[in-house]
């Protein structure tokens, strides 16, 4: 093992690593405005993959409106599917459990619409830029220089919103304190819906940005999912900025991992990582000890 | 509040106890058997889940691990090392317990159902991993066979068993010995002391912790418990389908599966799960029709359940439900969701 080649796994961790944490952080967003985990976050996933594939493999369209339209389109199926399903559990007893299995329910539901749809068929979508960086004998497809800076262009933009916007402060006003946010006037059913949207979205921009490098496929949205759990679980459930690091935490050790074993056990550390931290710090790095 | 098995309800049980054991005497359609064995199979699998999930209030989202670890280890032994099924199975059984200690361990410390389930899930995954990547011995995807079928024996009256493909007689009869056995241990367990205990845990963990009741001891119990019976379904499952890959035994898949028959039915009821697993696994095969719909049916019934019968098909028997003793006062929550925002 070279260095250029180790230096070229951690690099490559660190751009994969981006991709989890905007995963991680549209899960985070959600269960941190409403204390819910997402299972059909990776359909989310998985429809702005296809979405991608339709539009810009398919149509033709410039991947600029194409990876735009892609994403607002898996947003509004997520408010769709958060008015006619999280909304109304929110406010029944035994949430926490039933918004999971309504949430099962709906991956269930939207995986196999999308198998029944559009095929088993692994679609390939064409980069959206081609060529490779090299400096020295350091390589590196722009592709994935795309990737990471939209990543870090769409992490810097969330947190502007989040922390500078009125949106923002509403969705952390949610967060808070539904009731009080309610009583000073921010329309907290709304903001449920924006957010899940929101988050779902994030889930779309990482689907459009790894479609060249995976396939899409009605179950490429499993592996990421779970991913995105580990992430969530690393950065402490609910917290934006754990979410982040958790997400280029996980890229570099599963690079630094499968250069020390093989590719094989990239899972395995993922989610023994994930277990440690559940038994040693289950609030994560970011996350507020809570039981 | 558990009250199942009525006096007058228990005529009812015993018909459908007898009904099931003559079944294989009158029918002899071996397609018609296998559905019945699969049947009492995620049947006894959801109801051992249900134990953990309805009663104790523990939501896994993992018991796919123990029936891929007790159907693995039960096959591998009994291939490599040439011993009986018979004995390999049990001790499946044992060893799925033990995992159910290791991963109940961090479950203790976890409160948060998010948690807990990712938690589970994760070990899970683990497991599914690891069996795919330690292919010299499992083969990994391309599928485990040669596992040897149940040894055959000679009974008295009835003459020599076999254990073979063509045969499902016996496994109907090891496979309903499995499933009224694992019914009538959750049974005897949920109305016993221990049985309040857990609901006690279920509804609130600190008045259960404050009225002296041990959380850990029964934590840990109800999860070596339940993962013992689901391991040695899942040895059984592999002397019966004889092939093994481990997204069929360790897939999310069938524990999706589980959850959707167990919250079909009437989670933290006795017969729900029952009921869910004969439904589901009956009428999936009645949709054949509609065959590669049936995920997409089944996804939407999930959401149409946890919508709109949070309380599952047991509701609608709620009718017969004084004459009978089936299931009632099914209660999702727990003190343990995460508390609202605030």
């Amino acid at each position: 093992m070279t260095l250029t080649l180790f230096l070229e796994q951690i690099v490559n961790g660190i751009i994969l690593g981006s991709m989890y944490a905007i995963m991680g952080a549209g899960l985070a967003l959600i269960y941190g405005t409403m204390r819910i985990l997402n299972f059909a976050h990776g359909e989310f996933y998985m429809l702005g993959g296809f979405f991608v594939f339709f539009l810009f493999a398919q149509q033709g369209l410039n991947p600029v409106p194409a990876v735009i339209i892609a994403v607002a389109g898996v947003a509004l199926v997520a408010a769709i599917v958060q008015r006619l399903t999280v909304h109304v559990l929110l406010k029944r007893e035994g949430w926490a459990f039933s918004t999971i299995a309504a949430t099962l329910g709906v991956s269930i539901f939207l995986q196999n619409l999308a198998l029944a749809l559009w095929g088993e068929r692994f679609q390939s979508v064409p980069y959206f830029v081609d060529g490779l960086l090299q400096v020295g004998e350091f390589r590196l497809p722009w592709q994935r220089v795309l990737i990471f800076v939209v990543a870090v262009a769409v992490m810097g933009v969330m947190a502007y919103v989040l922390r500078y916007t009125r949106f923002g402060w509403a969705v952390r006003a949610t967060a808070q304190d539904p009731e009080a946010a309610a009583v000073v006037g921010v329309p907290a059913a709304r903001i449920h819906t924006m957010t899940f949207a929101l988050g779902a979205a994030l889930a779309a921009v990482a689907a459009a940005l790894l479609a060249p490098v995976f396939a899409v496929n009605p179950w490429m949205g499993l592996p990421l999912i779970i991913k995105a759990f580990v992430v969530v679980v690393l950065g402490g459930l609910g917290s934006f900025p754990g979410a982040i690091a958790g997400g280029f935490l996980l890229g570099i050790v599963e690079a630094v991992g499968i250069t020390l074993t093989s590719s094989e056990w990239r899972d395995v550390i993922a989610f023994g990582m994930m277990i440690l931290f559940l038994w040693v710090r289950p609030w994560g790095l970011f996350g507020v000890k809570e039981r | 509040m558990f009250d199942p098995l009525a006096p007058q309800g228990r005529l009812a049980v015993a018909a459908l106890v007898l009904a099931l054991l003559v079944l294989p005497l009158v029918w002899h359609d071996t397609y018609v058997l296998h559905l019945v064995i699969l049947s009492m199979i995620f049947g006894a699998f959801a109801v051992a889940w249900n134990l953990a999930t309805g009663f104790a209030g523990l939501k896994t989202f993992g018991h796919h691990a123990f029936f891929g670890i007790g159907a693995y280890f039960s096959a591998l032994v009994s291939k490599d090392f040439e011993i009986t099924p018979w004995i390999t199975a049990p001790v499946a059984g044992l060893v799925a317990a033990c995992a159910g200690l290791v991963v109940a361990l961090p479950v203790l410390r976890i409160r948060s159902v998010p948690h807990v389930a990712m938690v589970t899930l994760g070990f899970a995954e683990i497991v599914r991993v690891l069996l795919t990547v330690f292919r010299e011995t499992t083969r990994g995807e391309m599928g485990l066979w040669g596992i040897p079928a149940f040894d055959g024996f000679t009974l008295p009256v009835i003459g020599e068993v076999v254990f073979n493909a063509a045969e499902k007689v016996p496994y109907y009869y090891v496979a309903a010995l499995l499933f009224l056995g694992t019914v009538y241990a959750t049974v005897r367990m949920v109305k016993s002391p221990v049985g309040l205990a857990l609901v006690a845990i279920r509804d609130s963990q600190d008045a259960a912790e404050s009225l002296g009741i041990n959380l850990t001891r029964y934590k840990l119990l109800v999860f070596s418990a339940s993962a013992f019976a689901v391991g040695l379904l899942g040895a059984f499952y592999a002397h019966y389908i004889l092939l093994l890959t481990p997204s069929s035994v360790l897939g999310l898949d069938l524990m999706i599966l589980v959850i959707g028959m167990t919250l079909i039915g009437g989670v933290g009821t006795l017969f729900g799960p029952i009921l869910g697993a004969f439904v589901l696994t009956i009428g999936v095969e009645a949709m054949r029709g509609v065959g590669e719909y049936r995920m997409l049916i089944y996804g939407a019934l999930i959401v149409i359940v946890v919508m709109f019968m949070p309380r599952g098909l047991v509701a609608l028997l709620d009718g017969l439900g004084p004459r009978f003793g089936f299931g009632r006062g099914v209660r999702l929550a727990t003190s343990d969701d995460a508390p609202r925002p605030g």
